[in-house]
């Protein structure tokens, strides 16, 4: 705490033009880890289902690597192709940065079958994936994850993961580069944010739309109309959606086109 | 010489990639919390991670890490309120409206969260195991000084490092009656009657502070807790949300809702006439 | 810890000393403790109908200077797999003996065994692995690599590698400066894996020399002599000492705008 009272040149912390920027000490120069490869996921649970997506574009700068790598993966399931798996993991940012997560995380939930006998819940999943997370804490993967699945009551999962672990359940969640284009649409639209009763009262006296739990049409819906308008306005999404729906009979995938512009 | 030596023995292909004990070590190391990061492989790794993760030094640094703010708790004679906001931001990002900032460590043990929110969920995750583990060797239900005890040791032996990191333990127990820690990842370490945590906490003292007494009665002590968090979400941008309520007494916790601070806000400003700084008129 | 409200919860300066910037990625690449140092510039490749085209310049650069004129970055893994080398040579030659290494380990488990060959998907993995444990341990190999070959299921495979292991695959690709001017001409012959099927080894040939010419032009670290491979089920067809055919600097002379010359 004696820092705090340094003296007068020092005591501006109430400004916002006080951040130091200076770069003064020696250090050891050395390679830059990270590069982000754009895109954008999101997943939104309903009452029995869960739906995760992802745009399939990779890019680097402005170059676009390829049209079709994938941001959704299986986890848990048999063989090379996870047959039978109930787990979905999406990460957007950098992609080996998210490869290595998912393989980490795939390997770990085989573990836990192999030595346990049954599959991983999703919450104990979610909470492995945190702890994965949390252990690169001084050297982070540079991803958002988002696992989605089905819960021991049959309801539909999901959780969202900042790059250092902290996660929550939760309805809805837009991560990536179009994140801050989706999510307030999906506030609006699944959540019902700032919807009011029409006629429930005047002024400050209406009463809000109580959210419940969207038919799986509609939330697929909701996901294509997300991502066709995140692909109008931002130029690191687009050229396909992967959409994966998670029911209690398995993982379903689809594959749609999107603007290849 | 015997490092060159060696590498030039041992095939290439058993150089790159990992050896079978990194393997093993790796496979132990997830299978519970646990006290061994990964860290970036050159001499400065604070200061590289603080390049890449200090969104206030940086608004463009590359890793925004979610934070969360306003958190308050004080002690009076009906145990202890604990009351926070429920707003996680990165950067100018308001990456959740809907943060839990109170984590259930046991049936009588509080902890809240402000700075990082991983470092929070983690560390108070492991203190919770630590706990029980304490339990289960003596038998008896961890103190609140132990139990904080536990904690600041445990961040101070990562002191910079960058954890970030402002706590508070809340508890009642028969050696103690109720008890109120702080920690931070400083190390600091402090009991008291109440404090406030987080880029809110100004606000929050200013209302809790003015009203404050510890004859406070359970009703009183609720809605001041909820007035100074609704002040601080009214005037920090880095708070706002939801208002997560907790009573502490010697039964254990209670909860008392997880509020929108919306509704809340109106009804304080149209019902008792505060807040007179914001116009009511809709035109 | 910063306990004023506009820092709160960030790092303070007294322990942590001032922000330092400069670790982050600025535009110039030569901060780097290691840095490339004898490059070679674009790999193209694209896929056809039976398997897959490559092609790279056989020229090293060293800065600005074309140092050596016939280094062969196309290296041949068994029967199967091409690889593609852009960046680093040093680091190249390395790779190149650790895949020789590799060859023969898996040659002694299990010799004469078509089948348990590693194939172009497998060796790709491998590659991947190795690149991104080396982005970890911050000592970077400093290439980006595109392995052309035949997967293990009998499909053409092309994908790519690069230094930090982010990997992808598609049609075509090129590395470099091949990025921005051959992937437009090659993905307008395949914009996706359904037009792979419709495309004959000679068109694929065609476009790839096309690509190569077009780099000549304008890529000032890129040389007229190049490599160029086939890879299909059949097995490698590589030529390493081709030259760039019907050159036209016709275009040169209407452009404008260099230099002391303003129109």
């Amino acid at each position: 705490m004696a820092g705090m009272f340094a003296g007068p040149q020092e005591m501006m912390g109430y400004s916002f033009n006080t951040a130091p920027t200076s770069a003064s000490e020696p250090r050891q120069h050395s390679f830059y880890p990270y590069t982000d490869n754009g895109g954008s996921t999101l997943g939104i649970s309903g009452a029995d289902f869960t739906i995760m997506a992802g745009d399939t574009r990779s890019t680097s700068g402005y170059s676009i690597n390829s049209r079709h790598v994938p941001k959704l993966f299986l986890i848990g399931g048999e063989g090379p192709k996870n047959k039978g798996a109930r787990i979905v993991l999406s990460v957007v940012g950098f992609a080996a940065d998210g490869d290595a997560l998912k393989e980490k995380l795939d390997k770990e939930v085989k573990m836990y079958k192999y030595q346990h006998g049954k599959p991983m819940t999703v919450s104990a999943c979610a909470q492995r994936l945190s702890h994965i997370l949390y252990n690169k804490r001084f050297f982070p993967y540079y991803v958002h994850a988002i696992l989605g699945g089905i819960d021991e009551e049959g309801k539909g999962a999901l959780y969202s993961y900042d790059p250092v672990g902290s996660y929550e359940r939760e309805q809805c969640r837009a991560a990536g580069a179009a994140s801050s284009l989706i999510m307030p649409f999906l506030d609006n639209q699944v959540n019902f944010k700032n919807h009011h009763i029409p006629g429930s009262g005047e002024g400050h006296d209406l009463k809000p739309v109580v959210a419940t739990p969207l038919p799986k049409e509609t939330v697929i819906e909701l996901v294509r109309d997300a991502f066709t308008s995140a692909v109008e306005r931002h130029i690191e999404v687009g050229d396909g959606l992967q959409m994966m729906i998670l029911t209690k009979d398995g993982v379903e995938e689809q594959l749609l086109p999107l603007k290849k512009d | 010489m015997d490092a060159l030596v060696s590498q030039l023995e041992t095939p290439r292909s058993q150089q790159e990639l990992y050896n079978s004990e990194e393997e093993q070590e790796q496979l132990a190391l997830s299978l519970s919390p646990s006290l061994k990061f990964a860290l970036p492989p050159i001499a400065q790794s604070q200061a590289w991670l603080r390049a890449m993760t200090d969104d206030y030094s940086n608004p463009n640094c590359p890793i925004k890490i979610a934070h969360g703010t306003t958190t308050l708790a004080f002690r009076f004679q009906g145990g202890i309120i604990v009351c926070t906001d429920s707003r996680a931001t990165a950067g100018n990002w308001i990456a959740s409206q809907t943060v839990k900032k109170v984590i259930e460590i046991n049936s009588s043990l509080l902890g809240t969260m402000a700075g990082g929110a991983a470092d929070c969920q983690y560390w108070l995750a492991y203190l919770g195991m630590q706990c029980r583990l304490h339990e289960l060797r003596s038998k008896r239900r961890i103190t609140v000084a132990a139990a904080s005890k536990i904690l600041a040791n445990l961040v101070y032996s990562y002191k910079g490092m960058g954890l970030s990191m402002g706590t508070m333990c809340a508890g009642v127990t028969p050696q103690e009656g109720p008890a109120l820690y702080y920690i931070d990842s400083d190390g600091t370490r402090l009991a008291g009657n109440l404090f406030c945590v987080g880029s809110g906490q100004t606000f929050a003292y200013g209302v809790l502070d003015a009203e404050y007494r510890y004859d406070l009665t359970d009703e009183e002590a609720l809605e001041l807790g909820r007035r100074s968090i609704l002040a601080a979400m009214h005037r920090d941008a880095y708070s706002g949300g939801f208002i997560n309520l907790y009573h502490v007494k010697e039964s254990g916790w209670v909860k008392h809702g997880f509020n929108d601070m919306n509704p809340i806000f109106w009804k304080t400003k149209l019902g008792k006439g505060e807040f007179s700084n914001v116009t009511a008129d809709l035109n | 810890m910063n306990h004023f409200p506009q820092a709160w919860g960030r790092p303070r300066d007294d322990i942590y000393g001032h922000y330092n910037s400069s670790y982050l990625q600025t535009a110039n690449p030569t901060q780097h403790t290691q840095s490339p140092v004898v490059t070679g510039t674009s790999v193209v490749a694209i896929k056809y109908k039976d398997g897959v085209v490559i092609a790279a310049d056989n020229l090293a650069s060293y800065g600005s200077l074309a140092r050596f004129t016939d280094v062969k970055r196309l290296r041949k893994f068994n029967s199967s797999t091409v690889l593609g080398f852009g960046g680093d040579v040093s680091d190249m030659q390395y790779l190149d003996r650790l895949l020789n290494d590799l060859d023969v380990k898996e040659n002694y488990s299990h010799a004469d065994d078509e089948a348990s060959q590693l194939s172009a998907n497998n060796l790709h993995t491998y590659l991947s692995k190795v690149m991104y444990k080396r982005r970890t341990d911050f000592n970077p190999l400093w290439n980006h690599i595109l392995v052309a070959g035949i997967s293990s299921e009998s499909e053409p495979f092309l994908a790519s590698v690069d230094l930090l292991g982010t990997t992808f695959s598609s049609p075509s690709l090129a590395t470099g400066y091949g990025a921005h001017l051959a992937q437009p001409i090659m993905r307008k012959l395949v914009p996706d894996e359904e037009a792979v099927k419709g495309i004959s080894k000679e068109q694929a040939v065609d476009v790839v020399k096309e690509c190569m010419k077009v780099l000549f032009y304008r890529d000032a670290r890129s040389m007229d002599g190049y490599s160029i491979a086939v890879i299909s089920k059949e097995g490698i067809e590589i030529k390493e000492n081709e030259k760039l055919e019907n050159q036209s600097w016709q275009f040169a002379e209407r452009i404008r705008g260099y230099g002391t010359q303003v129109n």
